[in-house]
Formats: C-alpha cells, sequence, structure tokens
C-alpha cells in the first residue's frame, strides 16, 4: 500500500518536473482585463466581432509560451466580466480593473456608448485602448491621447461609397437611416459626399431602430425607381431590410446595408444565393493576405465554424496584434506602450494601420460585396479582393 | 398616390395589423377574462420562436410542424405556471384590485425568469432562418408568403376563438365567469379547470404567434417586449376580452401606422402608437368599439 | 415603544448609516465607492417609490421617465448652469411633468395606471429622440467637463438621505396617513374629507422629484447620453422590484433590499450574469405569493407559519394518497344512505 502512494506520488513529482522548465518561463502572469457585453441588447455585436478574438488570442499566445514582454514570454491571465449591456455596469467594471485591480493592460467593451463612457476613464488612468467597434466623430473629437479608434469613420466610408457609384455611373440614389448616432453622423457624411458628385439623393427617410416593418418605405423607394440603395442600419434591420425589398420587389442595381451584412448571420438567414450582390460595410476577409487567412482559418476552428464578420473582428484582431507588437517591442510601461501605438505605422492583416490623433487614418473607406458566398472587398481597386458586380441579380 | 399604390399600402398594414392582432389574442384571453396582466406575454412569444429556429436548425423539420406543437408545449407551460403561480393568488388575494395588482407583479418575475434562462440556454446572439419568403403577388402587388400566412392565421384564429366563446358550451361558461366569478361557481361551472385551461390557451397562441414571427424577423432574447406593448395596445383599442376587438384593433393600428409612416416619418411611428393608446386609455377605457 | 420613540430609532438608524455613507470615499477603493453609488442610486429611488406606491397601490412605472428627464436636462444644461443648479433643474422638470401626467391619469386605479405610466414613460422617450433629431440635429449629448466621483457621490447620497427621512418623516403626518388611507380604501378616505387628488399629485410628485435628481447626478458618468441609455427602462423594473421584494409599506424594507441587491448584482454578475436576473424574477414571483410584505415583514412569526402550513399541506397529502379520504368519503356517503 504505502509503496503504491509512493509510486504514484513520485509520478506526480516528475510530471510536475517535466512541465517544470515550462512554468519557470513564465512568472508572474499578464493580467489584462476587460468587460464584455454576455447579455442584453449588446450580446449580438459583441459576441460575433469582438470577445471571440480577446479568447483566441490569449489561447494563441499562451501555447507559444505567453505574450512576449521584451524577450520574457509570461503567460496572459484574463480578467473578463459581464457588462450586461448597461453603461454604469461597463464604466464600474473598468473603474475596479484599473483602479483596485491595477491590471497590466485593458481591453475595450463592445460598441459606441461604452467606449464614450470608457475612454474619458481610460485617459485618467492611462490605459491605452485600442476600440475596434466605435465609430462616432465626436470621439475623434474628444482628443484623449489614450484611446484609439480602429475602425474607419463616416467620412473615409461614405467618401468610398459615393466614389464607388459615381465610377459606375449611378445617378439617383435612396438613404434609410436608424435613429441613433451611428445612422445620423453616417447619413450627414453622406450628404456631404454627395455634394458635386453628380448623384441626386430621391428619398430618405429615418427610422426607428427595432421596426418591424419597411414596407411602405420600401414600396415608396421603388416607386421612385433609384439606381442605389444605401441603408445605414444595425443587423436586424439589415435583415429586414433585405427580406422586405425582396418581398416588395425591389431590385436596385446596387443594394447597400450599413451594419449586419459582414455577419456570416446574413448569409445564413438570406441563403448564399439571397445574399449574392448585396453591399455593405467591409474591409477584409481571408484573401487580404496570409495573415487574415490563418486568423480567419483559427478562428472558424476554435469555435465551431463560427467566422469572424468581415468588417470589426479583422479591425479588433488587427488591435491584438498592435498591442503584441508594442508589449514586445516596449514591455508593460503603458505610456510607452501609447506612444509606441501613436507614432510608428503598423503592419496588421488588414494591411497598414496609422493613426493621426486619435483616428486610424490609414485603412480607408471599403465597400464589400456578397459574391459566390463570400464577401469580397471590391471598393477601392487597391485593396479589392475582387472585381464589383455592378449588376445585382434579382433577390432570390 | 396612384388607387393601386394606396391599395398596397392599405393592404401591407392590414397584414401588418393580423400580426399585431395574432400577438393580442393571448394576452387578451388572459386579460380580459382572468384580468392576469401577463406582461411576460413578449417572452412567451421569443419562446415559441426560439422553439421553432431550433428544430428548424438542429433537425431540419418544417416551422409549419412546429405551429401545433409550439401552441401544444406552450400551453402545457401554460398550466403549469397557472398550477404554481396564480392558483395561489386567487385564494390569498382579498379583492381583485389586490389580485390584479399582485398577478401584474408574478408577471413582471416571469418576464425576467423566462427571458434570461433563455439568454443562458441559447445565448444572446441573433439567430434566424429563412422559410416561406418568396413573395406571392395579389394582383398588382406582391406580399411574403409568410407574412400572408400568419395574417391567414391572425384571422383563423380569431375568427374560432369568437365561435368558441359564443357558440359552445365552454365559451359560455367562460363568459359566465368573466361577468361574476361566484354566480358561475353557483351554477356549477368547474372554475378550477377553466382557469388554468383558459391561461394554458392564451400561452399557448402566444407561442403560436412567436412561431409564425420566427420565420419573417430575427430572434433575440430581447425580441419579446415590443411584442407584449404592441399586444397591450392592441388590447386596449379593441377593449378587454373582446376577440373580435382585439382583431379590429390590430388591423387599424396596423393601417395607422402605414400610412403614418407612409406620409411622414418611421420615427414617428412609436410616437403614434403610444399617442394613439394614451389617448385611448384616456378618453376612451373601455375600447374603441364598446357600445 | 410608542411612535415618538419609533421616530427617534430610525431617524438615529439613519443618521448612523449616512455618517457610514459619507466617511466611504476617503477610505475605500474607487469601486467600492462605485458599488455604493449604485447602491444609494437604488436606496433613493426605491424608497421614494416605496413611500408613495407601496401605501397608496398606485403601482408607477414610470421611474424610468423621471430619470430620464434629470438624465437630459444634465445632458443639455451641464455647461450653463451650476452643479446644484443642474440637479434641481432636473428634479424640478421632472415634477412638472409629474403633476401634469398626475393631474391626467390618476384618477384611474390597478393594473390601468400601472399600464399608463409606463406607455407615458415610453412616450416621453420617443418624444425627446424625435426633437433632439429634428430640431437639434443630433441624437444624443457628449459631455465633456465632468464634476468630481467626491461630487457626484455626496449629490446622491445627499438625494438618498433626503428620500428615506422624509420617508420616515411624513409617514407620520395627515399627508402619509392620508396615503395610507387612500391604499386601504380610497372612496371611504375621500367621504372623510381627504383630498385624495391633491395628495395623491404630492406623492406621485415626490417620487418624481427624487428620480430627476438622482437621473441628473448619474448622467455625468456615462460621457455620452442618448434616450436610449438615459431612459432605460429597466432602471424603472429595477426599482420596482427591489420596494416590491424589500417591502413597499415600509421604510428599511427597500433600504435593505437596495444594499442586498447591488452586492447580490455584482458578485453574481462577475460569476453567472443570467442568474442574477433569473434570481430577481424568481424572488418576486415567490415574494408575492409568500410574503406580500416583503423582506421587511419578515418576523419569527412568518417562519413559524410557514413550517405550520407546510405541514398541514404534506398532512392533507398524506391523508389523500393513502386512500384514507377516499375511504372516509365513502363512509360518510354510506352513512347518510343508512341513517337515512
Amino acid at each position: 500500500m504505502t509503496t503504491r502512494r509512493q509510486v504514484i506520488q513520485g509520478a506526480a513529482a516528475l510530471s510536475a518536473v517535466s512541465i517544470a522548465p515550462g512554468l519557470r518561463a513564465q512568472d508572474k502572469p499578464v493580467r489584462i482585463g476587460y468587460a464584455m457585453a454576455r447579455t442584453g441588447p449588446w450580446t449580438g455585436g459583441a459576441q460575433v466581432s469582438q470577445e471571440p478574438n480577446y479568447l483566441l488570442w490569449a489561447e494563441q499566445m499562451n501555447a507559444a509560451g505567453g505574450l512576449d514582454v521584451k524577450g520574457v514570454r509570461r503567460r496572459i491571465e484574463l480578467i473578463s466580466s459581464d457588462d450586461r449591456s448597461d453603461v454604469e455596469t461597463c464604466v464600474r467594471t473598468y473603474e475596479k480593473l484599473m483602479g483596485s485591480d491595477k491590471v497590466d493592460l485593458v481591453l475595450p467593451p463592445w460598441g459606441s456608448n461604452a467606449n464614450f463612457a470608457v475612454a474619458p476613464l481610460a485617459n485618467r488612468f492611462g490605459y491605452p485602448f485600442l476600440a475596434p467597434t466605435a465609430l462616432s466623430r465626436r470621439l475623434v473629437e474628444m482628443k484623449l491621447p489614450y484611446f484609439f479608434l480602429l475602425l474607419q469613420q463616416p467620412q473615409p466610408m461614405t467618401q468610398a461609397l459615393v466614389d464607388m457609384f459615381k465610377a459606375n455611373g449611378v445617378k439617383t440614389m435612396a438613404c434609410i437611416y436608424v435613429d441613433d448616432l451611428f445612422g445620423l453622423e453616417n447619413y450627414a457624411a453622406l450628404k456631404v459626399a454627395l455634394q458635386g458628385s453628380g448623384i441626386q439623393l430621391v428619398e430618405d427617410k429615418s427610422y426607428p431602430g427595432g421596426v418591424k416593418d419597411l414596407s411602405p418605405v420600401l414600396r415608396s423607394i421603388k416607386d421612385k425607381n433609384p439606381d442605389a440603395f444605401v441603408g445605414f442600419t444595425y443587423p436586424p434591420d439589415t435583415i429586414l431590410a433585405s427580406k422586405q425589398a425582396k418581398e416588395v420587389g425591389f431590385n436596385p442595381k446596387f443594394f447597400y446595408a450599413s451594419v449586419g451584412t459582414a455577419f456570416q448571420l446574413y448569409r445564413n438567414v438570406m441563403t448564399p444565393a439571397g445574399a449574392e450582390g448585396v453591399l455593405g460595410m467591409g474591409s477584409w476577409n481571408a484573401k487580404t493576405s496570409p495573415g487574415a487567412k490563418a486568423y480567419f482559418d483559427a478562428h472558424t476552428q476554435k469555435f465551431g465554424g463560427k467566422e469572424p464578420d468581415r468588417w470589426a473582428s479583422g479591425h479588433c484582431w488587427a488591435g491584438l496584434e498592435i498591442l503584441t507588437n508594442a508589449v514586445r517591442q516596449v514591455g508593460l510601461d503603458r505610456k510607452a506602450i501609447r506612444d509606441y501605438v501613436a507614432n510608428t505605422t503598423h503592419k496588421t492583416i488588414i494591411g497598414e494601420v496609422k493613426f493621426t490623433g486619435s483616428e486610424n487614418t490609414a485603412t480607408p473607406g471599403t465597400v464589400s460585396q456578397w459574391q459566390n458566398g463570400e464577401f469580397e472587398v471590391v471598393w477601392p481597386p487597391k485593396l479589392a479582393t475582387a472585381k464589383l458586380n455592378s449588376n445585382k441579380p434579382v433577390w432570390k | 398616390m396612384s388607387f393601386s399604390a394606396w391599395l398596397e399600402l392599405l393592404a401591407s398594414g392590414l397584414i401588418t395589423g393580423g400580426i399585431y392582432a395574432l400577438v393580442a389574442l393571448g394576452l387578451n384571453l388572459q386579460y380580459g377574462l382572468m384580468r392576469i396582466l401577463n406582461i411576460a406575454h413578449g417572452e412567451f412569444l421569443m419562446v415559441g420562436a426560439y422553439l421553432t429556429w431550433m428544430v428548424q436548425t438542429q433537425f431540419g423539420l418544417s416551422p409549419l410542424w412546429m405551429i401545433p406543437l409550439s401552441f401544444a408545449l406552450l400551453m402545457l407551460l401554460g398550466l403549469a405556471i397557472h398550477w404554481l403561480c396564480f392558483r395561489r393568488l386567487t385564494a390569498t388575494s382579498p379583492n381583485l384590485d389586490v389580485f390584479e395588482a399582485r398577478g401584474l407583479m408574478v408577471a413582471f418575475g416571469l418576464m425576467f425568469l423566462i427571458q434570461n434562462a433563455v439568454s443562458a440556454i441559447w445565448g444572446g446572439e441573433l439567430r434566424g432562418y429563412d422559410y416561406m419568403t418568396d413573395p406571392v403577388a395579389m394582383g398588382g402587388a406582391q406580399f411574403a408568403a409568410n407574412k400572408l400566412l400568419v395574417f391567414f392565421m391572425a384571422l383563423l384564429f380569431s375568427l374560432a376563438l369568437m365561435v368558441l366563446l359564443r357558440k359552445t358550451l365552454l365559451g359560455k361558461g367562460v363568459r359566465a365567469l368573466m361577468q361574476s366569478p361566484a354566480g358561475a361557481q353557483l351554477v356549477g361551472i368547474n372554475t378550477r379547470t377553466l382557469h388554468p385551461l383558459m391561461f394554458g390557451i392564451g400561452l399557448g397562441l402566444s407561442g403560436l404567434a412567436g412561431c409564425l414571427l420566427s420565420m419573417a424577423y430575427t430572434i433575440s432574447p430581447a425580441m419579446g417586449e415590443p411584442y407584449t406593448v404592441t399586444a397591450l395596445i392592441v388590447i386596449t383599442l379593441g377593449g378587454f376580452g373582446s376577440m373580435g376587438g382585439a382583431l379590429a384593433g390590430g388591423l387599424l393600428l396596423g393601417v395607422i401606422e402605414a400610412i403614418g409612416m407612409h406620409f411622414t416619418n418611421p420615427s414617428l411611428k412609436a410616437l403614434l402608437s403610444y399617442v394613439v393608446f394614451i389617448g385611448v386609455l384616456l378618453f376612451r377605457p373601455k375600447g374603441l368599439f364598446a357600445k | 415603544m410608542n411612535s415618538r420613540n419609533l421616530l427617534w430609532r430610525d431617524l438615529l438608524v439613519l443618521f448612523g448609516l449616512s455618517g457610514w455613507a459619507l466617511a466611504l470615499p476617503a477610505h475605500a477603493s474607487e469601486f467600492a465607492v462605485s458599488m455604493a453609488l449604485t447602491c444609494l442610486m437604488y436606496v433613493a429611488l426605491s424608497s421614494s417609490w416605496g413611500f408613495f406606491c407601496g401605501t397608496s397601490r398606485y403601482l408607477s412605472l414610470a421611474t424610468s421617465a423621471f430619470f430620464g428627464i434629470g438624465a437630459y436636462t444634465t445632458a443639455v444644461m451641464l455647461g450653463e448652469l451650476s452643479w446644484f443648479g443642474v440637479i434641481a433643474l432636473g428634479a424640478g422638470l421632472a415634477t412638472l411633468v409629474a403633476v401634469v401626467m398626475g393631474l391626467a391619469v390618476l384618477h384611474l386605479r390597478g393594473t390601468y395606471f400601472a399600464v399608463l405610466t409606463f406607455g407615458m414613460a415610453e412616450l416621453i422617450r420617443h418624444a425627446i429622440s424625435y426633437f433632439e433629431k429634428s430640431v437639434s440635429g443630433t441624437v444624443g449629448r457628449v459631455l465633456a467637463t465632468v464634476p468630481e466621483m467626491g461630487t457626484i457621490y455626496h449629490t446622491v447620497l445627499l438625494l438618498a438621505v433626503l428620500a428615506v427621512a422624509l420617508s420616515i418623516g411624513l409617514r407620520r403626518t395627515r399627508f402619509g396617513l392620508a396615503l395610507l388611507g387612500i391604499g386601504g380604501d380610497e372612496q371611504r378616505a375621500q367621504t372623510l374629507g381627504v383630498n385624495t387628488r391633491l395628495v395623491k399629485v404630492a406623492g406621485f410628485a415626490f417620487t418624481a422629484a427624487i428620480a430627476g435628481g438622482v437621473g441628473a447626478a448619474m448622467a455625468v458618468r456615462w460621457t455620452y447620453i442618448d434616450p436610449h441609455t438615459a431612459f432605460n427602462p429597466f432602471i424603472g423594473f429595477q426599482t420596482v422590484l427591489i420596494a416590491l421584494i424589500g417591502g413597499a409599506m415600509t421604510v428599511w424594507g427597500p433600504l435593505i433590499a437596495a444594499i442586498v441587491f447591488s452586492v447580490l448584482a455584482e458578485t453574481l454578475r462577475l460569476q453567472a450574469p443570467q442568474i442574477y436576473m433569473m434570481t430577481l424574477g424568481i424572488l418576486l414571483i415567490l415574494c408575492v405569493l409568500y410574503l406580500p410584505g416583503g423582506l421587511a415583514s419578515l418576523r419569527w412569526q412568518t417562519f413559524k407559519a410557514w413550517w405550520q402550513d407546510s405541514r398541514s399541506w404534506w398532512k392533507a397529502r398524506r391523508y389523500e394518497w393513502s386512500g384514507d379520504k377516499a375511504r372516509d368519503k365513502r363512509k360518510a356517503r354510506e352513512n347518510r344512505i343508512v341513517g337515512l
């Protein structure tokens, strides 16, 4: 009996010793904190575009031995909690992470509202923030030195859209936009971009988020027969508008719906044939670079077939790449990380990223299109992964 | 605007109104007949939608099978909930006002419970599927097949309920119960089985509505609340307890919204609905169609 | 203990608690202060709600509307007025809306009133959304410079203390008794000469003033205010839940429940977020069914009564399931027939 126990203890000690060399190299883990929406209205976006990337990144880093901190590999420890899609909870969580827990780094939450609330906080505590799902000119205008927006802002995105339309001979356009900051800013930017473009806006209507029926609006737009339809919409409304456009028989040459078209969900709900030719906000896919393909495959494999979305997910991963490089170069000194992020041109899976102030000005505005079951970048030509199909087929 | 365009607008309003009416039927049964204001109504609708989605994506079963199935499943759930929660309330409440208030609070609790249970089981992401979305041409206009199905079902069930309440013995018993619970018991109507049955049917109807709606819209755990509000508005317009009123109220609301959206802005739609709602509650609390 | 002693006891406890709360920021982490802030917010909201709605049995679901009005006032006026000016204006506007709303709808009872207040809250939200969008061309406002955490904390603390103190004090005045009378039997109260309309509107306005003030103070923590976040209906729901579970008619019930739930929310959120909400739901259902007076009405007798209830239930079930009940019924029937 005693001998058996001794044997087991000896075996346990041996196995512990055999992995000890790996343990020895890790010392203290790098503590990285964040709050993410796991319940509530923001969950859909957060669980597609952001949190899976954080988890994948931590897993990949730890599999390679840990995060490279100026040559020393240290394990990543993610400290996360649910923010319940509530701004107050978000603020409180980050106060705890940065103020009491004093984590080494923080990752941003999902959405413009939460980032608005947390950005001044991050600034006050001196933690650099690379936000992939925040979109607003006003965030840029706040001029917070520790806050960086990875996503293209409304002005370049709408300018790219208008340029693409101009190059393809579009003369008339109709627009619907959701009744909140995202919709309003994009609509305002669109109006500015349309000045002097020769494209006439024949109808523009705003609608409240969560609307259940857009068919009267779509029917009246159909009567005006515009060449292009532009919707600044959120995923549920994007899908609703697409389905109802099919229902009323509205088949413009160009159908653009901003958020949600980049999601795998869109292809699932509309079917690949139904999604064919639809345009939307997207800036990358697996063909953009070898790194992008590696990321795409790793993501799909880890999450059992769940693909990253073709817009914010890529920018989220790019932000993590930037953070990784920063920590490798300058260690965990947050001011130094901030300076590195602000002053370097970064090479990431979506191309070059460079910040002017808070805004990423190196990634141009882009437009993507569903072609044969894949969301290809079709504009600008230098970033395109496929050629634009300028005649959208009838809805299937 | 041309005549056919008008017709198309009205038709689309009527179809949306049919959806509203279907959603409101279950709540009407529960509040109008049993004075239980089930503000968790939308959550049960959401459960029906999720069950249909799950069955469709995992087993490939057509949602048409789920129409009777979701009705049956949610009816059973309704029977269970009534037995667990509302039976005791009937026994312990001193008067109707207190019963109503307590029923409302229990429904409140159910709302939190169901919504988060679903979120815990299926996650918070958006889901959806494609079914019967091909447009069907009628006259000069076209409408999605699944919306037409919902409209047809709405008409069918409202009429069925109206016939049930007016012609059958069961219906007469229910109406007697509505007028006077004590008197109904005195003439031998078995309230102990009638109450849970009506509650169960109400919940079954909301599950059925959810099943049909999942064909046309994306689903998420938070989708229930707007439907509860719509159902409340419709039963207020039509008068509590009146099935025909609910149908008429729903259709009217749909048409008002469609016309409003066309001539002004969809953003005003919500404002309009609430103004109508509050107006009716203040000035005609018995409903627009009461004698 | 007579009424006077109870009053002194209550006020003393309040004094002690507020002193402790006052000292908190000095030696606690920023996170603990944040938690205390949320806790105080709900203490203020649910105490004032309970004072009016618990006693008079008019369930108001308009708390989020008043909170939102206060929050929006801050969003618009923060640059123009002093801090206290903004809070006062927020509370004042909310009170004004409550008076108008109250005069229009307080003649309806029960569920009508609850549903109506909910409808009005949503109406106000959509109206402000639309107005902002059409007239100001924007949909939310960014607060660039905000006051310190200390200022916010002390303001909310002041409002919470005010709400509880007024709840304690007014309860004993004719106003408080009138509210109780309205809750018991409104018609009788009217025949006894109570001006029910005035009393109800005043009570409703009280809840609105506190909610508006709290909303005005909390808004600065979010930097960006849009109608969706300011008029978040969940705040209203949670207030009602806390007050009901704590015991809407009592003074200390809402306060205790607010503290318990803030702590519970924080701990559960970190482990299992949906469990917290599900727990809230189940607790509310259980409370309504078995403990209508709320947690504050828990006494030793309650537990004894539950124990006795469950024992007699079990006895009845045993009687039924063992077949004795059927046998006794049969025997009684036979006896009746034989007896004739």
